[in-house]
């Protein structure tokens, strides 16, 4: 073994650079040492430790927000630090703070081990900011399998509850279906990228910088397109595009609430940042873009069509939400598509991800609110009167429903809006009337939520038996934090920072 | 004595992750699919050992062992939630599980 050599390559493992995926990944630890050593008694605050770190740890991110790293890679290519990168990982982190908050008051109802769900989350938390700075497909495919093995044990955290192990179980099936497919896919594109044969061939097939420039020297190599679709295959497995999306109504219903929104929404930006930087401009992908885009196009079209009429005939909210997030996956995919060609697509995807975390997890926080000890029973009737009995959550829920619709001034419009222009200025014209009819097909149903909440009154059997879960008071914390959330959804509505500047380099 | 060619190690490779897909597809049994799922993995394993060797480079072998680990801990979770499962339902048959319906 040549110790140099060896010397060398450890110089390159600058650990500093991915110090708030350690700082979580020894929280998640830390965690699980205070419920040995802490008495019973104190064990509350656990959550408060993991809440507090991760707000820590955010911190810190924002602190050494334009590290001198951007740009560089570490780990000899394994990561490439980027601000879209730093963007991705505090959008991970926000979404575990609030997951962390929802567990709280989903947990407490059931009879379970609780320190487990916020260790669990904390690791996943960690694995999508790895994912979203990976520049190599060994990489992308053991930290993506952190992640969904991570999540297949919190979907099926109720173990008491038929719902929650089926949803587990069904998860578990599709997702490691789609572990299988894209790990194919990586192989093939590495056998095919260290072929001795072919011209532009490396030794070093599964780095991104060297497989792009594999892919650009081969432009027409059957084994790669094929790697290509399947690693795509797989990725569309992840954030539920059409004709993949059958998991998602049954594991979004029958996973505990908190679980839900982590899986809608940060599961999801993972599987986009992935394929922002396999399809995109300057993607791994970008020279077989004549195979890539027609894929993704009608994979867009699809999954918007499907997903809007879908969650037209749901009762059962967690299903609609679940079946509205497959038509924003569409509405993403027009996003991704459109960045074939612009770089400022990108942007617009980035805003609309941040759009989309504020307002569902302003919706889920309602949710939550509204759920009893059967996570998997929350029908829309259930939200009859809301508005008031709790004028706050019904307040809370109309911007977050507004925001998911995309109705002006709230930020899911601007969302929306930048992503058509991007999708317009790109020329696809159809998908983008496709995507303006969705948007009229889900105000309807969005619409039938915040009619229940706002104008159906809530009547009791006349037998006296209560046919609804009990409402759980609104604490301070979580006051704060819906609060915060439902004025976001205002505020980015109309100032969009550093993404308002994509409209004028129009 | 022929050596095998890559082509003969494809070959084997995707068939097995053909039989591993189909089996997913159209089995009720869940023990049976989750195997049909360890087909798939071991399939690409085969493949990247076979392309490793042709390529002359250690990535496809060390890739090997991750997957290893991967499905080891797929398994285990997995087998969890099965028990977890037939403890509460009896039964693992994929169409009797529909507890989740609109």
């Amino acid at each position: 073994m040549n110790l140099e050599a060896v010397k060398l390559a450890a110089a390159d493992n600058l650990w500093s650079a991915l110090f708030p995926e350690l700082m979580l990944a020894g929280l998640a630890l830390l965690l699980l040492v205070l419920e040995i050593v802490l008495p019973k008694k104190h064990h509350v605050v656990i959550p408060d430790v993991a809440s507090a770190g991760l707000l820590g740890t955010l911190i810190g991110l924002f602190i050494n927000w334009n590290s001198s790293l951007i740009g560089a890679e570490t780990f000899n290519g394994l990561i490439h630090h980027t601000h879209q990168g730093q963007m991705m990982r505090a959008f991970f982190m926000i979404c575990a703070l609030l997951v962390c908050q929802l567990g709280r008051l989903t947990l407490a109802r059931q009879p379970m081990p609780k320190i487990e769900f916020y260790h669990i989350v904390l690791v996943v938390t960690a694995a999508m900011m790895l994912l979203a700075q990976s520049n190599h497909l060994l990489m992308l495919f053991v930290v993506l399998e952190t992640l969904t093995i991570g999540l297949y044990i919190l979907v099926s955290y109720h173990r008491t509850s038929t719902a929650s192990l089926e949803a587990g179980l069904k998860y578990l099936l599709m997702g490691a279906l789609s572990s299988g497919i894209l790990l194919f896919g990586i192989v093939l594109l590495y056998g095919v990228a260290g072929n001795p044969a072919l011209p532009a061939h490396s030794d070093n097939a599964m780095y991104y910088p060297e497989l792009t420039r594999f892919l650009e020297g081969n432009r027409d190599n059957f084994v790669a397109g094929l790697g290509i679709v399947l690693v795509l295959v797989g990725v569309g497995f992840k954030i539920g595009a059409f004709p993949f999306q059958i998991w998602v109504p049954d594991v979004y219903q029958g996973a505990p609430t908190p679980v839900t929104a982590f899986l809608a929404v940060a599961s999801k930006a993972a599987g986009f940042a992935v394929l922002m930087a396999l399809c995109g401009k300057d993607g791994v992908f970008a020279s077989y873009q004549a195979l890539t885009t027609p894929v993704l196009t009608v994979m867009a079209a699809a999954t918007i069509i499907f997903g809007n009429l879908a969650a037209l005939t749901q009762h059962n909210v967690k299903r609609l939400i679940g079946l509205s997030g497959v038509s924003h996956a569409g509405f993403l995919l027009l996003g991704v598509v459109a960045s074939a060609t612009s770089v400022l697509a990108t942007n617009a995807i980035y805003f609309y991800l941040f759009a989309y975390l504020i307002a569902s997890f302003a919706v889920f926080g309602v949710m939550t609110h509204l759920a009893g000890p059967d996570d998997s029973d929350q029908d829309l009737d259930h939200y009859a009167g809301l508005a008031k009995e709790s004028p706050f959550l019904a307040g809370v829920l109309a911007v977050g429903l507004g925001s998911l619709a995309g109705i002006p001034p709230l930020a899911g419009f601007m969302g929306k809006f930048l992503v058509f222009v991007a999708a317009y200025q790109s020329g696809a014209r159809w998908l983008l009337a496709i995507a303006a009819a969705g948007v009229v097909v889900s105000i309807f149903y969005y619409f039938g939520w915040i009619k229940a909440a706002f104008f159906e009154t809530w009547t009791p059997p006349a037998d006296g038996a209560p046919t609804r879960p009990a409402r759980t008071p609104v604490t301070w914390v979580t006051g704060c934090a819906l609060g915060f959330l439902a004025l976001a959804s205002v505020f980015f509505g109309f100032y969009q920072g550093p993404f308002g500047q994509f409209l004028a380099l129009k | 004595m022929i050596a095998p060619t890559l082509n003969a190690y494809l070959a084997v490779a995707v068939l097995l992750f053909a039989i591993g897909l189909i089996g997913v597809l159209i089995r009720r049994n869940t023990l049976v699919v989750f195997m049909c799922l360890e087909l798939m993995l071991v399939a690409s394993t085969l493949a990247l050992v076979a392309f490793s060797r042709y390529n002359g480079t250690m990535d496809g072998n060390v890739f090997v062992f991750f997957i290893l680990t991967v499905a080891a801990a797929e398994v285990a979770v997995g087998l969890a939630i099965i028990v977890a499962l037939f403890r509460k339902r009896q039964t693992i048959q994929l169409d009797q599980l529909n507890t989740l319906k609109n």
